[in-house]
């Protein structure tokens, strides 16, 4: 067994999210937006978006690690030891390497609140209490773990009243959809995924989003999203509403055939230089579309492909299709 | 150090050894490339090929589910046929059957089979005392140069020409320029003998009738044709899972692999019903004319029937070994074959997982690091023609994995 798959269990168990971050940390985004708590639809932002600035600074440490002929199960033991003691790695490395913390994900958030409110949405919010769906559990074989957490997840959600969700990981819209109902009988709450949402209320909205300069984007399907939740005309009926926005599509490898960023199935916590080189490969067919600003939706893409870019100094943006639409919301 | 931590530990080295070779990923980025193409250009041509993929699918899932008994009416029809047919439990079973049936001391030549790769057959039979040639290029090359196949259809996909030409110098002590044609030729002079002069042909199969017994065997270099039809005996080997019910089905499962693999037909089809025979005189049947005299089919278990019966995992039996899923794998373009065991990418680890024989077996634990190298992505379920979900059984073969290497975790 991986012992990073161990780790994130570990995680999960201990601290409610997979990194082991501080579990007030997961609300910190919201602030000043005055989400409510009360409600029957909940936005679900999910453990990626909140805690990934800090996944991505434990991920540089271990590639660097990596590279120079430490493997990962080493730097686990270590930073296991060192968690004993009191010293957490990734904040140590966050503050070494200078990074501190990158607002890239929470930005992502942010936007998605602005754009359900801007399409007539006020979607309550769990704060702290907003709990992991499991979905690593699942993945890396914890079945068990994860049939536990998915229930008690199932009854929180419902002693709070949540009838709704708004997902946005698309893991965790997979997972909540599409697993839950497999472990939990009588599974009821309605998941949509913040996509899905946002295009059926964009139609009817009449609303025309623009921008003030013209933008050439492209969109990066994740796997996630694109062939397990099958949205992938959602996020271009989207894109196609946005004035002075021209998609480039990655002519093969879009939609349903889109390739991996290299962050799926925890081979980014197990082979981190391998799951580097397969961002950096991923990248390498979106910079073919000469686009300058590359739209994403997933927490996990957005860590891959901003590395990859500042590893390959890549002239592109890297950005979360929200961020885009928020923007064009704004009138640009 | 026990040997699953020595296993993985040394699959981790070789793994990433191949993902930072330049080399590799540039034969690959070729190679896909241009398969990709072919695949599309097929499938354009012959736009039923598709629909057919659905019933192919329902051959497969029919066949799986009645694998022992198909198997059964297969071995009678090749007997019927005046051929001999054998169910080997194992590996080492094979190995005996076969061993025995070639003895030692013989020159063997043998067309591709994975199934063959699968139980190491070639090396077992050099350790016999026999001389095995392989006769498809890419085992040649492979064999020649001692080192491991990389793919499945193209098991030297990773070797350049130049490496190819150093190769046929030392084998012949003339100079060989880089130079694919001539490479070629070369190769052809130096098995054309070999080829008659053999007492044994040994080959896989992609397809298997029950209710005739044939063996459908697809090529085009023409080599499985020679090896099968000029040596005086023809040992067949082959994986239970490949016994489809009847002729036409094996027609279609035939078709499609073809077609996946990125061809309108293939050059040769040869399809094998019992050893070679004429009536001609006198209408007296008798055997041996210019084809072998012997016809042997050696249906393998190692794991098979076991999987068949698992819910989750006996989808990987019904692979047609098309090769697509690892065209699609992003892993694969950078490692090649270094991802995988006997077989290769993601469903790579579930047969390591079904060739250990049982999820507690000795050998299961060579199926763990590889079902934690796949990336889950699931494009390779997109592209394969029977829908396999990888991504569903890897989650699967890690959930077994827990169970047996973690049981109870700590609350």
């Amino acid at each position: 067994m991986p012992p990073s798959h161990v780790y994130l269990r570990d995680n999960i168990a201990a601290k409610g999210n997979p990194f082991g971050a501080p579990a007030k940390a997961r609300a910190e985004w919201a602030q000043g937006l005055n989400l409510p708590s009360n409600g029957e639809c909940f936005f679900f932002a999910g453990c990626g978006y909140q805690f990934m600035d800090r996944a991505e600074t434990w991920l540089k440490a271990v590639r660097g690690l990596e590279k120079r002929g430490l493997p990962v199960e080493r730097v686990l033991g270590v930073s296991k030891t060192l968690k004993k003691v009191g010293v957490d790695l990734a904040g140590v490395y966050g503050k070494l390497a200078g990074s501190g913390k990158t607002t890239a994900y929470i930005n992502a958030l942010i936007s998605a609140v602005n754009v359900l409110r801007k399409l007539g949405v006020n979607p309550a919010y769990l704060y702290d209490k907003e709990p992991c769906c499991g979905s690593p559990l699942y993945s890396s074989g914890f079945e068990e773990d994860f049939a536990e957490n998915a229930r008690r997840t199932y009854r929180l959600l419902k002693s709070l009243g949540v009838r709704k969700l708004i997902s946005l990981v698309p893991a965790c819209t997979h997972t909540l959809r599409n697993l839950y109902p497999r472990y939990v009988d009588g599974f009821d709450l309605e998941v949509r995924h913040f996509l899905e949402e946002v295009a059926g209320r964009l139609k009817n909205a009449g609303i025309q989003p623009a921008l003030k300069e013209e933008m050439e984007l492209t969109f990066h399907d994740p796997c996630q999203l694109a062939r397990f939740l099958g949205i992938t005309q959602e996020p271009r009926e989207i894109l196609s509403r946005v004035r002075n926005l021209r998609l480039r599509e990655v002519t093969s490898t879009s939609r349903e055939r889109t390739t991996c960023c290299g962050g799926g199935g925890g081979v980014e916590f197990t082979f981190p230089e391998l799951s580097g080189m397969l961002a950096e490969e991923r990248m390498k067919e979106l910079l073919e579309t000469k686009a300058s600003v590359i739209a994403t939706h997933c927490p996990a893409c957005l860590l891959q492909l901003r590395e990859a870019r500042e590893r390959m100094r890549a002239q592109v943006q890297v950005l979360d299709i929200a961020q885009v639409l928020d923007k064009a919301l704004r009138g640009g | 150090m026990d040997p699953q931590e020595t296993f993985a530990k040394e699959y981790r080295a070789r793994l990433m050894q191949a993902a930072r070779d330049e080399k590799i990923k540039r034969a690959l980025s070729r190679a896909i490339a241009s398969f990709r193409k072919n695949v599309d250009t097929a499938l354009s041509a012959f736009p039923h090929t598709v629909k057919l993929t659905r019933e192919v699918r329902r051959i497969k899932e029919e066949s799986v589910e009645r694998m022992e008994e198909l198997v059964e009416a297969a071995a009678t029809s090749v007997r019927k046929a005046k051929g001999e047919a054998y169910l080997a439990k194992d590996g080492r079973e094979a190995e005996k059957i076969i061993g025995e049936l070639v003895g030692s001391g013989k020159l063997v030549v043998k067309s591709k089979s994975l199934t063959g790769e699968e139980i190491e057959l070639r090396q077992y039979l050099e350790r016999r005392g026999n001389q095995v040639y392989e006769t498809d290029l890419g085992e040649f090359i492979v064999q020649q140069l001692d080192i491991k196949p990389m793919h499945i259809l193209n098991p030297s996909i990773h070797v350049p020409r130049e490496a190819v030409a150093e190769m046929l110098r030392k084998l012949t002590g003339e100079e060989v320029p880089p130079d694919i044609a001539e490479e070629v030729q070369v190769v052809r002079r130096l098995l054309r003998g070999k080829f008659f002069e053999a007492h044994v042909g040994i080959s896989g199969a992609n397809v298997v009738s029950a209710d005739t017994g044939s063996l459908f065997i697809l090529e085009n270099e023409g080599n499985a044709r020679l090896a099968t039809g000029a040596p005086p005996k023809h040992i067949a080997l082959v994986g239970m899972e490949k016994v489809v019910p009847t002729l036409q089905d094996a027609w279609k499962v035939a078709e499609v692999t073809w077609r996946y693999a990125g061809y309108a037909a293939p050059s040769y089809l040869n399809m094998i019903t019992g050893p070679s025979k004429t009536g001609d005189i006198e209408k007296a049947i008798t055997y041996g004319v210019h084809g072998p005299r012997e016809l042997h089919v050696v249906f393998l278990d190692n794991g098979r029937l076991n999987f068949s019966r698992h819910p989750v995992l006996k989808e990987a039996l019904y692979c047609l070994r098309c090769g697509n899923c690892l065209y699609e794998c992003p892993v694969f373009s950078l490692t090649a074959g270094y991802f995988g065991d006997r077989y290769f990418g993601g469903i790579g680890a579930v047969w390591a997982a079904i060739v250990s024989g049982d999820i507690y077996g000795e050998e299961f634990y060579r199926a763990i690091p590889l079902s934690y190298t796949c990336l889950t992505c699931g494009r390779c379920k997109v592209r394969c023609p029977v829908e396999i979900d990888v991504p569903e059984m890897i989650v699967e073969l890690r959930k077994l994995a827990v169970r047996r290497f973690l049981e109870k975790p700590p609350s």
